[in-house]
């Protein structure tokens, strides 16, 4: 009973970082159409960000961490505003651009920072116990952070001006248009949102597992499979599917092994797709 | 005036033909190393201490006037390309060599590598001073291809018996990735500890992973006495160690895999968080060996590179040199295998070693000269152990 219980928690502990990925991918495609594969790589960027902030700069982390958010965020919005935008509609170059624009920041990372991972630690340690049951603080307190932020992102989508014109602009493009919504302000904002999720993620997520420069393919990978299986642009879709793939990737992992394990996740997801092609929550087309 | 005329042109001639004959000689008179290595990306270190092995031994030859070759003395010049850690880079590396009539190759240093490189060397009769800790790296089928320093089927058997003793474990989960990086190193790793009397169970991850909680909490329904991280990436094994530790696990860890101390004490937390830890090191570093660095310094001009195997490939290369001074020839690619096989393994700063690789791989054609275990006991490093060369039985 303990190990299912220890499984389990690790599950939601994975749920809620892949939440917290998949969010600002799907927003991305949502609203602006576009797959961006420069997803992992704002993720790296947001991990050495803080860890620049704090190793060099002495921040404390809490602050580092927001400075990675912010950072990250600053970037996708000037990625978005000055070359992504021009190239909007056409989804080949747009693939393209935030491939290229990964290579270009996980090359760049690797010469400033150098290919070996930097020593970058969770400022709290320890354990919270109880019988056979555990779980590392700094993994709770990654969870609590997870958790909050994903909620902030739903009141934000649905509760405010800003984030129902998001909504619109996803729902049917044109008519949001017409109704004077502004895609030129919109959509650099959106990105910037999106980008600054990767970044708190990777500045929460890294000091508690690693940092190196290539860590952005497999949350690239990860991040993919969560969208496509809770349906491409849909909020509730991917963070319902985040925490399926984390207790499915948790529990198989635990009692059929690594390999096996990885396996069940790629075979459910793929039955998935065959039985719902648009993904669990997904629509079948999107509007914009 | 006509004579003289005549005669001055007549010695200008000769001295040209002279100067020309001496050049024509001393042109064929170059051995040329091919140097095969990733020399970029996260395994950059491993390459380009490859490299600066091979500029190394080659200055030191030229430094001593040159190769003695038969009856002249040859001038020794590398020419590396960067294999990026792949099959298809090795082999695209290899096809260029041999389009520039080069036949002895220095390197790749990865499985990956080799796999992609053997044929090309086959086709071609290259020789090959390689690395690579797959289970066919070398073999009867690749008469041509040695190997620079031996696999765990080599070093992997002493490593467990001095873990045993200090550690008494009686049951070790191997943890590695689920690629034949992983796989063939942690399954040798395992007969080793099944050797010594200790119950192993071997545990795979899908490469990429980062959190590895649930693979933790795997081996640890297993109850082992200790882990083992194989032949994981640095990076994935500190991860793997932290994650241990929060999940309370206090037994010994040890890895039975390549390098990376230092990067793994970094990721997992520090040597306190180690705590009991043991591995191989492929060099054992003394004042002899550290003499090379100081020849690099004095020839080279620079800094010789950070990563121990360094050393290793200074020694292999040294053999290879070696081999095509005793062969007589700098072509005769055959004649320069016999030489290498017959030669005895001793270096100037490595020691004496052996030539083994019969029992495992089938061929007797894997270097193995003295080599290190290193231990961490109750948080504090200690030196690390002389071990002699490894007899692969």
């Amino acid at each position: 009973m303990e190990g299912f219980v220890n499984t389990a928690l690790i599950g939601v502990s994975l749920g809620a970082q892949y939440a917290l990925l998949a969010l600002g991918f799907t927003l991305i495609f949502g609203i602006l159409g576009v797959v961006n594969f420069a997803h992992g790589g704002f993720y790296v960027l947001g991990g050495y960000v803080a860890y620049a902030c704090v190793q060099h700069l002495g921040v404390p982390y809490p602050i580092a961490v927001m400075v990675a958010a912010l950072a990250t965020a600053g970037l996708g919005y000037v990625f978005e505003y000055f070359l992504l935008e021009h190239l909007i509609d056409n989804h080949l170059a747009t693939l393209m651009l935030t491939l290229g624009f990964y290579l270009v920041m996980a090359t760049g990372i690797l010469v400033v920072f150098g290919p070996e991972s930097p020593e970058f630690r969770f400022p709290i340690s320890g354990t919270l116990r109880s019988g056979g049951i555990y779980i590392p603080l700094e993994n709770f307190v990654v969870l609590s952070v997870c958790l909050l932020t994903i909620v902030g992102v739903y009141l934000l989508m649905y509760f405010t001006d800003f984030g129902r014109a998001l909504r619109a602009l996803a729902d049917d493009r044109p008519v949001a248009m017409a109704q004077g919504l502004r895609p030129g302000i919109l959509f650099p904002a959106a990105f910037g949102l999106a980008t600054g999720l990767a970044g708190l993620t990777g500045a929460l997520v890294t000091p508690i597992l690693s940092l190196a420069p290539h860590i952005g393919d497999s949350v690239l990978a990860i991040s993919f499979i969560t969208v496509i299986l809770g349906g491409l642009g849909s909020i509730g879709g991917a963070t319902a599917a985040a925490f399926i793939v984390g207790m499915v990737e948790a529990f198989s992992s635990v009692y059929l092994g690594g390999s096996k394990g990885a396996l069940t996740l790629f075979t459910l997801v793929l039955v998935i797709l065959v039985v719902r092609p648009s993904g669990l929550f997904g629509r079948e087309v999107r509007g914009a | 005036m006509g004579n003289r005329f005549h005669g001055a042109t007549t010695m200008a001639a000769t001295a040209l033909a002279i100067g020309l004959t001496v050049g024509s000689a001393a042109a064929q008179c170059e051995l040329k190393l091919g140097v095969i290595g990733v020399m970029s990306g996260p395994a950059a270190q491993w390459g380009l201490a490859l490299r600066g092995a091979a500029e190394l031994v080659a200055a030191e030859a030229n430094a001593a006037g040159g190769l003695p070759v038969g009856s002249q003395k040859c001038k020794v010049s590398t020419v590396s390309i960067d294999s990026k850690y792949t099959a298809e880079g090795a082999a695209a590396a290899a096809n260029n060599m041999v389009s520039q009539g080069i036949k002895l190759i220095i390197g790749p240093i990865g499985s990956p590598e080799m796999t992609g490189l053997k044929p090309i060397a086959n086709r071609n009769n290259l020789l090959v001073m390689g690395n690579g800790y797959a289970k066919d790296a070398i073999g009867p089928q690749w008469p041509l291809v040695f190997h620079q320093g031996p696999g765990p089927s080599g070093w992997a058997a002493p490593i467990v018996e001095v873990a045993k003793a200090k550690f008494n474990m009686k049951k070790v989960v191997l943890i590695a990735p689920n690629d034949q990086g992983g796989t063939d190193i942690a399954s040798v790793d395992a007969a080793a500890y099944k050797k010594h009397g200790i119950e192993a169970i071997e545990e795979y991850y899908q490469r990429g992973t980062t959190n590895f909680a649930p693979i933790i909490t795997r081996a640890l329904n297993a109850k082992p006495d200790a882990v083992d991280t194989a032949s994981s990436p640095p990076g994935d094994a500190g991860i793997i160690i932290k994650q241990l530790r929060q999940a309370g696990f206090a037994g010994p860890i040890g890895r039975l895999g390549g390098p990376g101390t230092e990067e793994i004490a970094r990721v997992a937390g520090g040597y306190e968080v180690l705590k009991n830890f043991y591995w191989y090191e492929p060099v054992y570093i003394d004042d002899k060996v550290r003499a090379i660095a100081e020849s690099y310094k004095k020839l080279m001009n620079a800094n010789p590179p950070e990563n121990n195997l360094f050393f290793q490939w200074v020694s292999a290369t040294r053999m290879v040199t070696k081999a095509v001074t005793k062969a007589g020839t700098v072509d005769d690619v055959k004649k320069i295998a016999d030489a290498l096989r017959s030669l005895p393994v001793e270096d100037e700063n490595m020691g004496k070693g052996l030539w083994i690789g019969k029992e495992f791989f089938g061929i007797n054609q894997e270097l193995s000269f003295p080599f290190g275990i290193g231990l961490i006991l109750d948080g504090k490093m200690q030196p690390v152990l002389r071990h002699e060369a490894a007899t692969g039985k």
